[in-house]
């Protein structure tokens, strides 16, 4: 018989466009990737069927932990920094080059206001450790350039009320969020509330994630 | 000349599975860290607070259906006018958060509300969440009258027969 001769043949494949592929894919999930930046609070946000997505910027984020504590923060860096200055004129302390980067880098804060300025002495590291005990919220207190009604108390304070006023004359394009925890109790969340309602800031939004499967 | 056969051509091959593969590594690597669903809203508007709070005109028993969140993702709910509520006249039902629960109850009354006006938008909803309700629930809530359609709701205070409603139940529960 004759014999057939079979040339072995290597199958070699040209990786290159393959490998191409591979890291453009990369570069765009890379690029992509927003890592979830370092929150003093953990909130678990409860979801709905709603469907309108959260706007890129101007936000003005109010979260709400489970044990009720009630932080604040401001997407953009220059309102941040007028914030500051604000809260330093009217609280009689003075910032170094120093505090107003750091304040600039928070997300978001919860610390009495007239404790602010020892919260910004404390190194990065310090700060993710330092508990921080939320901002006050009682509805009752008297709030400046809000609406005033007759049953105010003079010395309950409302740290939110103020940070929202002062905000909102900076950047009026500011829009209000509320992200609060699935498992804290209403009483907090109505806090809040009323607090924007008692800044006039009677449209406002909660954040929520899609639930699957929905409708 | 002689031609010198150099075989292959010069140009080094270089073997670029193992580069594939730490490619796609990564690219799943980043794939799973990314969070592609972005946060929903929900968006509330509130009504003005005045300076001297004015209050609204009663509501028609025939047109308002009002829920209580209670615990444990119980909702209590039921129908009545203002004169009911002083004198105590109430039947009280209670629903869960599932597709048959209180989104049943909120579709009967849209559907008797419709039967007796001829638009079942006439309905209003007044919610009442007690200070120890879950945050979830209110959002369970809102998002029931954006599935049901229900035009007109309100997240309202509790009148003093809701914290009565709730403590009876509570003491049923426990019994």
């Amino acid at each position: 018989m004759p014999k057939v001769k079979m040339k072995r043949q290597n199958i070699r494949m040209d990786m290159t466009a393959m490998c191409d592929v591979a890291f453009l894919l990369l570069s765009f999930f890379i690029l992509t990737t927003k890592f979830r930046p370092n929150e003093p609070v953990q909130v678990e946000i409860p979801s709905s069927t709603a469907q309108i997505p959260i706007p890129e910027k101007d936000i003005l984020m109010i979260s709400v932990g489970s044990d009720g504590r009630v932080f604040f923060g401001v997407d953009d860096q220059n309102t941040r920094a007028a914030i500051l200055d604000e809260l330093a004129r009217r609280y009689n302390f003075t910032i170094t080059g120093e505090m107003q980067k750091r304040f600039k880098l928070i997300d978001q804060f919860g610390v009495p206001l007239d404790k602010l300025s020892s919260l910004l002495t404390l190194s990065q590291e310090d700060m993710g450790k330092f508990k921080q005990t939320g901002l006050r919220v009682e509805p009752k207190a008297r709030v400046q350039g809000g609406v005033s009604s007759p049953d105010d108390d003079a010395n309950a304070k409302n740290d939110l009320a103020e940070l929202i006023v002062i905000a909102r004359t900076l950047n009026d394009r500011l829009r209000i969020a509320i992200k609060a925890d699935k498992g804290t109790d209403y009483k907090n969340i109505d806090d809040v509330i009323e607090t924007l309602r008692k800044t006039n800031s009677n449209r406002f939004n909660l954040i929520t994630t899609a639930r699957a499967g929905a409708e | 000349m002689a031609s010198i056969d150099t075989g292959a051509k010069g140009a080094p091959s270089v073997d670029m599975t193992p580069m594939v593969d730490l490619g796609f590594l990564l690219i799943t690597f980043f794939m799973l860290a990314t969070t592609m669903s972005k946060p929903k809203t929900m968006e509330i508007i509130k009504p003005a607070k005045n300076e001297k709070d004015d209050d609204a005109p009663p509501l028609k028993k025939s047109r308002s259906l009002s829920v209580l969140l209670g615990e444990r993702d119980k909702v209590y709910f039921y129908i009545a006018s203002d004169e009911d509520l002083k004198e105590g006249r109430l039947q009280v039902d209670s629903a869960d958060f599932s597709a048959k629960g209180v989104r049943g109850a909120i579709r009967n009354r849209q559907d008797e509300v419709a039967q007796q006006y001829g638009s079942k938008d006439t309905l209003v909803v007044l919610i009442k969440a007690m200070p120890k309700s879950k945050y979830k629930n209110m959002v369970d809530i809102l998002d029931e009258m954006r599935i049901t359609g229900v035009k007109s709701y309100a997240l309202v205070d509790l009148d003093k027969i809701d914290s009565t409603i709730m403590e009876s139940v509570g003491s049923l529960q426990q019994q």
